[in-house]
């Protein structure tokens, strides 16, 4: 309890944030799970260079990978330094805005690829569906933080906190990006469990869930995602008729990861990968190249490195004593957990091809830094998680 | 010591996080364990997967033999036409290069929307159809603007064509893109010929057909058994040869029996190539030039077929003419008729549904799949059953009031006031039923049903085509068979007549005519002059006493040529003096009532088309040294002697006109593929 009091008046005590309690709290970063992450980032940077370096026009990619993990990592660590009460008051104002953001890509957003994401404000293109993700978790935590102490274990409780998910999941599905809105379904159904929604409520709505397949299927779906979830159903069925049409993408990724075998054909010898027989590789498609010319070894081993960050992620979650801090890292790291079992699934035809990349191995800028702000979350959690609960009031 | 709130809800979001990560723990679990059955359970296929994927077989379609007739006239042989295709992956924005190739060429944008959607389903390394049957300026331009256009393909394709239209469609078939149920069939042929009889059966066993996907079929094959490498293999292979545009496989007819030795052999070379096709290295240096397929030669002469299809006009029906000694088939008319080179690409549904819901059936190959009545055409064959029983004298003779009483039932004569004492020679020469009837009950069901067999009814050939009805000889056994029910002593009457139960083809009537112009000789259709050994059952001889036939002859002449022969005027052939024997028949399609036979029968110019009875007529000429014989059936054409026998008589005419049969057949046993493979692929 005196530590605690300690913790609070040090960071209560506003400038003496600055110098030293700036390299104390270095010291207190999670160094292990840093170097985790770290790893997992050159293991992409590594597959890069297999899928490109044949590729005069490509051949820069591992290097870009590279100086955008860099940037992220800076953001993570500053974004790790930052005080939970900051986040806080932050969330709410930030979820309004990111809401706002959304509304206005439904206005006045441009196309691109048959998606309407992205807005641009200046000079700048951004993606408000990207910044969502955060938003909602910061946004739940937050509300679970003052609603939970003052109403207990009442179920009406939930409601708002399932509005403020569903509401901006409807508006993004709107876009259509379907990977993005089950990635906030996912956070954010993690945070609900996580704060203690009724188990009677959770098979009530897994319940309602499974009735309403066919429902969302005919009438909710676009032509586009239905046809990913037959060609996904047929896959399952084992009845896809056309290994050279609409299922060539997972058959060649089937053939790619199965042909790796235990030892895998060697960096820069997969036959599937140097022959460019599997589109998107360079992003979605990653994972095949480590199993591939990594094997079976490879393969299980960069999912046992996932498994390590994202357990060590629930562990920090456990033992923050702060409930925002505690259910925002739940949060962020049910992103992760959603993030990297969609890809896999996807990748070895289990699940259909929603368009999920596989975090910091996969190219991508956007998703990377919204991954290492998610990380950033975490390590807060875990620096600042004797922190006394400050706010009880909204701001 | 009262617990604050917050420690409560603390202790319980541990164990729900704990909940959260066993979950995740399950979920790792089965993605390991799925890593684990791809890469170690399967690991061995799906490298083998990886192999083939990298290592692809180039493939040059070999040019299809031709059909000719017995002159050698083509009929059916290919045409040269400007082709364009496109390779997905090399154009890069497909729909963007097809609106450049829209500039050049008539492209609606509705088929280019359906052209970029199937490259898009397509593998990229797969050239799709742009546009085919290019006019010559078309070719010229794209061929000119190609340069600008990569990844697109302006070359000249090879296709099937007919020259003589219609008048060949049902023999010769026609060929279309293979399908998913030929390519089963295709794959399931080669398949089995590889297996010893055990697996053969075992495979035979499974039933699979074209409403499997043969790679869904490959996976229901026994793991890492022969038969599953075989298969594997196979597939792979032809439907990587029937992608090419210029690929056609047999749907029907002469093109889907013989197409084996019309196909030919396909050029090959293995190759390494990457996903979008480029090759990277050869893997053997085999030859790709392919080896073309032989040709086939039919016996038929193209003149005689046109010119009997023309004096069809516009009935529908069926003809045919054997050499009456060799039983080649000279002619196998079956009128109306479709267009096959309008399958070839496809035809459309609009165009389909027209030819299937037209009421004269030009789909059906009424020659050889046609069923019908024969009627009184089928009157020697009860009167030869008639004699060699012994049931009855020529000379006797029966009294013909213009019907019969049986049991208490009455059957009548198409003479209503009846022929008076007829023998057997006025009987067929004026085609009387109530001797027949009078015959036919003596003689006995099972004796007419096997003198029947013996002239060929109720059997087929296999001539190297698709279809041949066997038609019905009903007798006891088949009655009890069939309905169930035994055999009434009554029915043998209408089989005295050719109706009833009993149904026969033209080529069957043919058949019988050329056996008694023959007086018994062990004629069988025949079509093929070269192609491939057919197989099929062997026929035994049938052996007939001759003067039996020989007095059926001279009644035939009688027919033909006597005053009161029912054809009297078909006799004359003008052709060197030349007559035709022959008879007539009448076959009934509807029921007559007793009441309308009270009042009268209807005559068949006052009933609708599909109520008229069928016209027939059979014969052979020359009278008295038989060379060709002839069946025709004008389908609801009224009476045999008035609408059948012209017709026959004309056919016959030409025939002798003609005389196909004195010219040799034409020299091109081997086919043109022996020397002159097309150097196409060679270094």
């Amino acid at each position: 309890m005196d530590v605690s009091v300690q913790v609070g008046t040090g960071s209560a005590g506003g400038l003496s944030f600055a110098r030293s309690g700036l390299v104390r709290r270095l010291a207190q970063l999670p160094w292990g799970l840093v170097l985790f992450i770290v790893a997992i980032a050159l293991i992409g940077t590594g597959m890069l260079h297999s899928v490109t370096h044949d590729n005069a026009a490509e051949a820069d990619l591992p290097l870009k990978h590279l100086a955008r993990f860099a940037v992220a990592f800076a953001v993570m660590i500053v974004l790790a330094l930052v005080p939970l009460r900051y986040w806080m008051r932050l969330a709410l104002p930030v979820y309004v805005m990111t809401v706002l953001l959304l509304v206005a890509v439904e206005f006045f957003g441009e196309m691109r690829g048959g998606a309407q994401r992205w807005l641009a404000i200046g000079p700048v293109n951004v993606q408000p569906s990207e910044f969502m993700k955060l938003a909602l978790v910061l946004v739940l935590a937050r509300y679970y933080h003052t609603a939970l102490p003052k109403a207990g274990g009442r179920y009406l409780l939930h409601v708002p906190a399932l509005a403020l998910m569903l509401l901006p999941a409807a508006l993004i599905f709107k876009q259509p990006d379907f990977g993005t809105t089950l990635a906030l379904l996912a956070s954010g159904g993690a945070i609900i469990f996580v704060a203690g929604l009724p188990w009677r409520v959770i098979a009530l709505t897994g319940l309602i869930g499974a009735t309403s397949v066919p429902v969302v299927y005919n009438y909710v779906l676009a032509e586009y995602q239905r046809e990913r979830v037959d060609t996904f159903v047929e896959q399952i069925a084992g009845q896809s008729t056309d290994a050279l049409g609409d299922g060539y993408q997972i058959e060649q990724a089937k053939i790619a990861v199965g042909s790796g075998g235990l030892r895998g054909k060697g960096y820069l010898k997969g036959t599937q990968s140097q022959l460019d027989y599997i589109p998107e590789q360079h992003t979605d498609f990653i994972l095949t190249v480590v199993a591939e010319e990594l094997g079976f070894f490879g393969a299980s081993g960069l999912l046992l490195l996932w498994a390590t960050i994202i357990g060590w992620g629930l562990y920090i979650a456990w033992r923050c004593q702060q409930l925002f801090g505690r259910l925002a890292a739940a949060g962020a790291v049910a992103m992760l957990g959603f993030y990297v079992v969609f890809n896999v699934g996807m990748v070895l035809g289990l699940l259909p091809v929603v368009g999920v990349p596989m975090p910091l191995v996969s190219y991508g800028g956007t998703a990377m830094l919204t991954v290492m702000a998610g990380f950033g979350v975490v390590l807060a959690a875990d620096i600042h998680r004797k922190a006394p609960s400050s706010a009880h009031g909204w701001f | 010591m009262a617990k604050r709130p917050e420690e409560k809800q603390a202790v319980d979001h541990g164990r729900r996080l704990a909940i959260a990560a066993g979950a995740g723990g399950l979920v790792w679990t089965g993605l390991i364990g799925r890593f684990a059955q791809l890469q170690l359970a399967k690991g061995r296929d799906y490298q083998d997967l990886a192999e083939e994927n990298r290592v692809r077989l180039d493939l040059a379609p070999p040019e299809r033999g031709e059909i000719i007739d017995r002159f050698g006239k083509p009929l059916a042989s290919h045409r040269q036409a400007g082709r364009v295709t496109l390779v997905r992956e090399q154009v890069g924005d497909v729909r963007a290069t097809l609106r450049q190739i829209a500039k050049l060429i008539d492209l609606p944008p509705a088929r280019q929307e359906r052209i970029a959607r199937e490259a898009v389903r397509q593998a990229p390394f797969v050239e799709t159809l742009v546009a085919r049957e290019l006019t010559y300026e078309d070719f010229a331009r794209m061929k000119l603007h190609a340069v600008e256009l990569p990844g697109v393909a302006v070359e000249m394709g090879r296709t099937r064509s007919y020259p003589s239209g219609r008048d060949f469609a049902h023999m010769l078939g026609y060929v279309a893109k293979a399908s998913q149920r030929d390519l089963v069939r295709l794959i399931s042929a080669v398949v089995r010929d590889r297996l010893d009889p055990q697996q053969r059966q075992w495979l035979d066993a499974q039933g699979f057909d074209g409403s499997l996907h043969p790679a869904v079929i490959e996976r229901r094959l026994p793991e890492d058994s022969e038969i599953r490498t075989s298969w594997r293999e196979t597939r792979q292979r032809l439907n990587r040869l029937y992608q090419h545009p210029d690929m056609r496989i047999g749907r029907s007819g002469i093109e889907r029996v013989c197409d084996s030795w019309l196909t030919g052999t396909p050029g090959s070379r293995r190759v390494v190539t990457n996903a979008a096709g480029r090759i990277i290295n050869e893997l053997d240096s085999s030859d790709l030039s392919p080896q073309s397929g032989r040709d086939v030669v039919i016996s038929v002469d193209s003149r005689l077929q046109k010119a009997a299809i023309e004096r069809f006009g516009k009935e529908s029906g069926a003809a045919v003419v054997l050499d009456a000694e060799t039983g080649d088939i000279l002619a196998l008319v079956s009128t109306p008729a479709f267009d096959p080179n309008s399958f070839v690409n496809g035809i459309s549904q609009a165009d389909y549904d027209e030819l299937r819901g037209n009421d004269r059936s030009p789909l059906y190959h009424k020659a050889f799949d046609g069923i019908y009545p024969p009627g009184s055409t089928f009157k020697m064959v009860v009167a030869t059953a008639a004699l060699e029983a012994g049931v009855i004298d020529p000379d006797e003779r029966v009294y013909c009031p213009g019907h019969y009483r049986f049991g208490n039932r009455t059957w009548h004569c198409w003479k209503r006031g009846g022929h008076g004492a007829m023998n057997m020679h006025e009987a067929i020469k004026q085609s009387c039923d109530t001797y027949f009837y009078e015959v036919s009950k003596r003689t006995g069901v099972e004796k007419i049903a096997e003198v029947s067999h013996r002239f060929g009814f109720g059997d087929s050939w296999a001539l190297g085509m698709t279809g041949g009805a066997e038609g019905v000889v009903p007798d006891d056994a088949w009655k009890r068979q069939a309905l169930g029910e035994p055999w009434y002593e009554g029915e043998t009457l209408n089989y005295g007549i050719g109706q009833g139960y009993l149904t026969a083809t033209p080529l069957q009537l043919a058949l019988m005519t050329a056996r008694i112009a023959t007086e018994g000789r062990f004629v069988e259709p025949n079509l093929l002059v070269v192609g491939p050994a057919i197989e099929g059952e062997p026929h035994p001889a049938p052996q007939f006493e001759r003067e039996i036939l020989q007095r059926m002859k001279e009644a035939m002449f009688a027919v033909t040529s006597e005053w009161g022969g029912t054809a009297r005027r078909a006799g004359e052939l003008g052709v060197a003096g030349a007559r035709m024997a022959g008879k007539t028949g009448t076959a009934q399609v509807r029921r007559i009532s007793a009441e309308e036979r009270a009042s009268g029968v209807i005559a068949n110019e006052d009933l609708e088309r599909r109520l008229r009875d069928h016209a027939l007529f059979v014969g052979y000429a020359p009278a008295e040294d038989p060379k060709y014989a002839v069946s025709v059936i004008v389908e609801h054409g009224g009476s045999g002697s008035r609408a059948a026998a012209p017709v026959a008589r004309d056919i016959m005419a030409e025939a002798l006109r003609l005389d196909s049969r004195r010219a040799p057949y034409v020299q091109r046993m081997a086919g043109r593929s022996a020397g002159a493979a097309p150097a196409k692929g060679a270094p």
